[in-house]
């Protein structure tokens, strides 16, 4: 042990020993992921938001005679596409797409996801039955295929696939919210105003519902992670809007042609996809460290 | 969960770890029954095999419905018709070893002596006739739309018969190679699961769910053996899969190759890429149920447009060199097709003429299935770039397979503008495109029928009079007049005739690739 | 306990069929012919028309409902359009590849991600562990397809020693199972880290540990024993969505699977295909979470099934 640092202190504990304590380390951690988290996003989503703005050729500007150039060559950074468009312009301008659907799909699974999820968890009995039913048959359907079809049948437009994906998200914040109030409806202060005379669904939206928001909205930035992923997968598989429109998904699977030749079509949009939504993940992974209530009673 | 107390289980109980353990077990065993029911340890080509990647997948070797033209290579070699379409596009005779016009609406047709199926059975008139009536029988199938009516079979002899039609049919011959004959018996008006057929291979192993067929020689074959032993057919879906595994030598054929994987197979060490001319034509063609007024029911409207759209970089470009430009209204290298024109690149021209035909505003939907031709994608693209130089604001609309484009092309759906699409002749003849496209009648187009609602009734008059014509000759000179009369009305934005195009690994030998996009799997060597 | 059981199979055979009957009415209310997808491109419409009343598609849509359930309870899916045979047949010949690559990147990920997970509980928030928690997070944020096709670049283009696409041998697994199992592993072994985390800081681990009972007892026989319920009901709920077909990577390697039959009844609109295809999975999938759920009270003695919950 080091005794120099301890002269000035009252405590056998060193600063080391606190640098080392578990608590420093895990908030340590927390904000190491923060700190990335933040980064990557940033870094994909202020170059996507500001595409508009920054000297770029256009996404949809062709020049057959720049075909497939590589990056860094020409005055483009991620070189060109099949048709002489310039990537990064195309990856940029399909990021609002994939960005703007994201968070819409977040916004409105949120609100479904709530408001059912807490339907089921405090009124129980048919209501719960016919939602559990819901989340059950969710987990049995073949989830893309159903996606696929509702997509052909309203067609491809950037309304219809954020409601699909909000679709195929929203069971994952009611069964959340759900076990939050089953646990927030047994507390005292829903018997008390019951007792002062307020009717069950106004306990619910104005007592029940503000309590557990907070921590059921700590999934949303894992939700707008995976509704990114969801997009550019449907995308991929052709139900994205339509061309020339650019989506990430759409860019990978046209890419997918040239595997052998041009491996930056696949590899760049890739890597921008994965770069954000491990962003968003690292701030959502350190935010629920950083509000955890002290997980296993401190190890 | 309420804990319970600690209790020693009786002997002979059946303990939570023992049940665990057996379960481990059984689910160790359930695992591995799929697993060794799947695949063989058998999968790069052995020295004796040859091994087909097609991008589609063969539902069934029958052909009544499952017609796509790479499958043609692999029914042919099962099951065989009467006549086959040769290399140079001419009739050969297969089965039959005499097919002659003896009069204007009868063909006079001999078995060939000992032609037998893969079980030493003969082949026999009754087999023949029972085909025709089995494909006339099945709804929706495409042979049966090229043939303006079915033959019927008058058998004269044992190996002799007649083939009657209503009306002269003078193409009846190309029309027969597309009839598979097959044991009367077993013959049923719908696509054949299994079945005997007279051709060189016999199926050993199919898997029509995977799409996967494994051929070996039929030993009892009436005619010379082919060399290669094994044939292997597999699906591979993915273009980019196709071309990786022909690369590493898991494949030793693909066919329908699209431009790009052709530019990247083209000059790989171990890989020829082979070409020929094709009998398809692709078109962005006009909507022809435009209204009066409408500019596009103006020829010359129509005409201006095509001014827009730079061919050559189409063509060098976005599809590297693997189509020719359209320079007549069917692909050239049909029989009877004629050079009627060709479509130049002026912006300048375009814009001006639009200007002076009061279209200068104009907005165009271009409507198109995904897969309707190879790069359809990257040519949909290109061309709304090029629109838009020429002040045309035009918008795309790409359907899924098994979308509603068929009730957008009859016009029963949304409006459209122009339309990507691909039609094919797999007999050869300008005729069988030329009436499907241009042989519209007004009482076609009142259930939509009509292609793309052209109804032109002058020219649907001549084309009719071109097909029930006897004399070669005066055929052929009917249907150059004709070809020209649809040129002049500008069908088409820009058409082209893509190559038909496969890549081998260079131990295939032998391969000769028709412009139908097949080959003769008999004519194949194995090397090394 | 059969009370509870028959309770539950109630509820499934419920959820079955409620799904079966959404998907019957989704793709007869999508847009989309299955005469025109399955006649050649230039049938007339007298053909199509003929097409559609074989299949029974001019009926009215109750009326088409009716006779698919009558068919169902006599065990019959009807007959595929594109591939003219049982419905049923058709993914019967598909299911042994879905289950394979399912079971091979479930194994994968038990293998790897449970013993990962472990190191990571044991070792939690030091500066390694975090590199690993990364890592981990990482892998659950590339798209599929991407991974895919970025493993199909280096493995069978870069260094062409695997195959692309299919299943004729058996490193044709590997790929696929890779791709899978990527997403899998990093979402299992957090589960695992998060659950080891809060056992090993229980308090009958102090009390074993304080009894003499080594570490890797410890560990793995207390700890982790102790953890198995929430484990064995991830590792159960992914197994069951897997069998659902991995449509994406099923697509990128060619797999002949149900999720690229899926993909191929959808593009010709084989109805009785799709039906059959969502029947057979979606009742495997809540097989495999009704045999999780018996599952519990053999690895949790305290678990009485039919009272939590």
């Amino acid at each position: 042990m080091t005794t120099a640092v301890s002269a000035g202190r009252p405590s056998a504990v060193t600063a080391r020993d606190l640098a080392r304590a578990t608590a420093t380390r895990q908030r340590r951690g927390a904000r190491l992921k923060l700190w990335a988290g933040a980064i990557c996003t940033a870094l994909v989503v202020l170059p996507v938001t500001l595409a508009g703005v920054l000297p770029l050729p256009g996404a949809n500007t062709q020049d057959l005679s720049r075909r497939r150039l590589p990056p860094l060559s020409e005055g483009h950074l991620f070189g060109t596409d099949q048709l002489g468009r310039d990537l990064l312009s195309r990856v940029l301008h399909g990021g609002q797409v994939s960005l703007a659907v994201g968070v819409l799909a977040v916004l409105v699974s949120g609100l479904i996801g709530i408001a059912a999820g807490a339907a089921a968890g405090f009124f129980g009995g048919w209501i719960d039955a016919v939602v559990s039913r819901f989340l059950e048959a969710q987990l049995a359907l073949p989830l893309l295929m159903m996606l696929l079809l509702v997509v052909a049948l309203f067609g491809p437009s950037v309304t219809v696939i954020t409601c699909v994906i909000a679709l195929a998200q929203w069971p994952e914040v009611a069964r959340l919210t759900r076990s939050l109030v089953l646990v927030e409806r047994e507390k005292a202060y829903v018997a008390a105003a019951r007792v002062l005379g307020l009717r069950s669904w106004s306990v619910l939206a104005r007592h029940v519902i503000p309590n557990v928001v907070r921590p059921a909205s700590l999934v949303v930035l894992l939700l707008l992670a995976q509704a990114v992923l969801l997009e550019s997968a449907l995308s991929f598989l052709g139900a994205g809007p339509q061309r020339p429109f650019a989506t990430w998904g759409r860019i990978i699977s046209d890419g997918q042609d040239y595997i052998t030749t041009s491996w930056w079509l696949v590899t760049l949009p890739g890597l921008v996809i994965a770069l954000l939504v491990v962003g968003v993940n690292l701030l959502g992974d350190g935010l629920r460290d950083r509000t955890r209530p002290r997980s296993g009673k401190g190890a | 969960m309420t804990p319970t107390p600690h209790r020693v289980p009786p002997p002979g109980h059946l303990t939570r770890r023992t049940v665990l353990r057996w379960s481990a077990l059984g689910g160790a065993g359930v695992a591995l029954g799929p697993l060794s029911a799947c695949a063989g340890p058998t999968g790069a080509p052995g020295p004796g095999t040859l091994t087909l990647g097609l991008n589609r997948s063969l539902v069934s070797l029958d052909n009544k419905l499952n017609q796509f033209e790479a499958a043609v290579t692999v029914q042919r070699a099962v099951r065989q018709a009467l006549t086959r379409i040769g290399p140079d596009l001419e009739p050969q005779l297969v089965l039959a070893d005499r097919f002659e016009m003896t009069e204007p609406t009868a063909w006079t047709v001999r078995l060939r002596e000992g032609v037998c199926y893969s079980d030493g059975s003969p082949v026999t008139v009754e087999d023949v006739a029972t085909a025709l009536r089995m494909y006339g029988k099945v709804p929706g199938s495409f042979l049966l739309g090229l043939f303006p009516e079915l033959p019927t079979v008058e058998a004269t002899g044992e190996r002799t018969f007649l083939l009657r039609t209503e009306r002269p049919l003078p193409v009846l011959d190309r029309l027969m190679a597309n009839i598979h004959i097959t044991p009367a018996k077993a013959n049923r008006p719908e696509e054949l699961r299994s079945g005997l057929g007279s051709g060189p291979y016999r199926v050993v192993r199919a898997n029509s769910g995977a799409g996967e067929y494994t051929l070996a020689r039929n030993t009892r074959y009436w005619g010379r053996q082919p060399s290669v032993e094994k044939v292997q057919v597999r699906f591979v879906p993915e273009e980019s899969s196709r071309v990786v595994a022909l690369r590493s030598g898991e494949l030793d054929v693909v066919d329908t190759l699209t431009p790009d994987s052709a530019e990247q197979l083209i000059g790989l060490p171990g890989v020829t890429v082979q070409e020929n001319v094709g009998v398809r034509m692709c078109q962005l063609f006009y909507n022809f149920r435009k209204p009066k007024g409408h500019p596009l029911a103006d020829p010359r409207v129509r005409q201006a447009l095509t001014y827009a759209i730079d061919g050559t970089a189409l063509v060098d470009d976005v599809l590297t060199g693997t189509a020719e430009e359209a320079r007549g209204v069917v692909p050239l290298a049909l029989q009877g097709a004629v050079q009627t024109g060709t479509y130049a690149f002026d912006p300048g021209r375009a814009r001006q003429l639009l200007r002076s035909l009061g279209a200068d505003d104009l907005r165009l939907k271009v409507i198109w299935e995904s897969g309707e031709f190879a790069g359809d994608t990257s040519v949909m693209e290109a061309l709304l770039d090029m629109l838009q130089d020429v002040g045309v604001r035009a918008s795309l609309q790409q359907f899924q397979p098994g979308g509603d484009i068929l009730k957008w092309r009859q016009g029963r759906a949304g409006n459209w503008d122009v339309i990507g699409n691909g039609y094919s002749s797999p007999t050869g003849q300008a005729l069988t495109m030329l009436q499907g496209m241009y042989g519209g009648t007004a009482e076609k187009e009142r259930t939509g029928d009509a292609f793309m609602g052209y109804v032109i009734p002058r020219i649907e008059r001549q084309l009719s009079a071109a097909a029930t014509e006897v004399d070669d000759a005066e055929r052929d000179r009917r249907l150059a007049e004709v070809q020209h009369a649809v040129w002049d009305t500008w069908p088409s934005l820009w058409a082209f005739a893509p190559k038909t195009l496969l890549a081998r690994r260079d131990r295939v030998q032998g391969l000769a690739l028709q412009a139908i996009n097949s080959y003769d799997l008999t004519a194949i060597r194995l090397e090394g | 306990m059969p009370k509870y059981l028959a309770r539950r199979i109630g509820q499934s055979l419920l959820t079955v069929f409620l799904t079966l009957t959404t998907v019957f009415l989704l793709v007869r209310l999508a847009p989309g012919d299955p005469a025109s997808a399955y006649a050649a491109p230039n049938a007339t419409t007298a053909e199509l028309a003929r097409i559609r009343e074989q299949f029974g598609l001019d009926d009215p849509l109750l009326v088409q409902y009716g006779l698919f359930l009558r068919d169902l309870f006599t065990g019959d899916l009807g007959t595929s359009y594109s591939f003219s045979s049982p419905a049923f047949d058709v993914v019967l010949d598909r299911m042994p590849y879905t289950i394979t690559l399912a079971v091979s990147a479930i194994a994968v990920t038990t293998v790897v991600a449970v013993p990962l997970g472990v190191w990571m509980a044991r070792r939690a928030d030091t500066r390694r562990e975090l590199g690993a928690n990364v890592l981990t997070i990482a892998g659950q944020s590339m798209p599929d397809f991407w991974t895919g096709v970025m493993l199909l670049t280096v493995f069978a283009v870069v260094l062409p020693i695997l195959p692309a696409s299919g299943f004729t041998t058996w490193s044709g697994l590997i790929l696929p199972t890779a791709t899978v199992a990527v997403l899998q592993l990093a979402l299992v072994s957090r589960l695992v880290r998060r659950e080891m985390t809060t056992a090993l800081a229980s308090s009958y681990i102090t009390v074993a540990r304080s009894r003499g009972v080594s570490e890797s007892a410890l560990t793995w026989r207390y700890a982790l024993a102790n953890s198995a319920v929430p484990l064995v009901t991830a590792l159960g709920t992914r197994f069951a969505a897997l069998l659902n077909g991995v449509v994406v990577v099923e697509v990128v390697f060619g797999w002949p699977g149900v999720g690229s039959l899926v993909v191929r009844a959808l593009e010709t609109r084989d109805y009785p295909l799709i039906q059959a295809t969502v029947l057979v999975t979606a009742t495997l999938a809540i097989l495999v979470q009704l045999l999780v759920d018996l599952a519990y009270p053999l690895l949790d003695p305290r678990v009485r099934l039919g009272k939590a919950a």
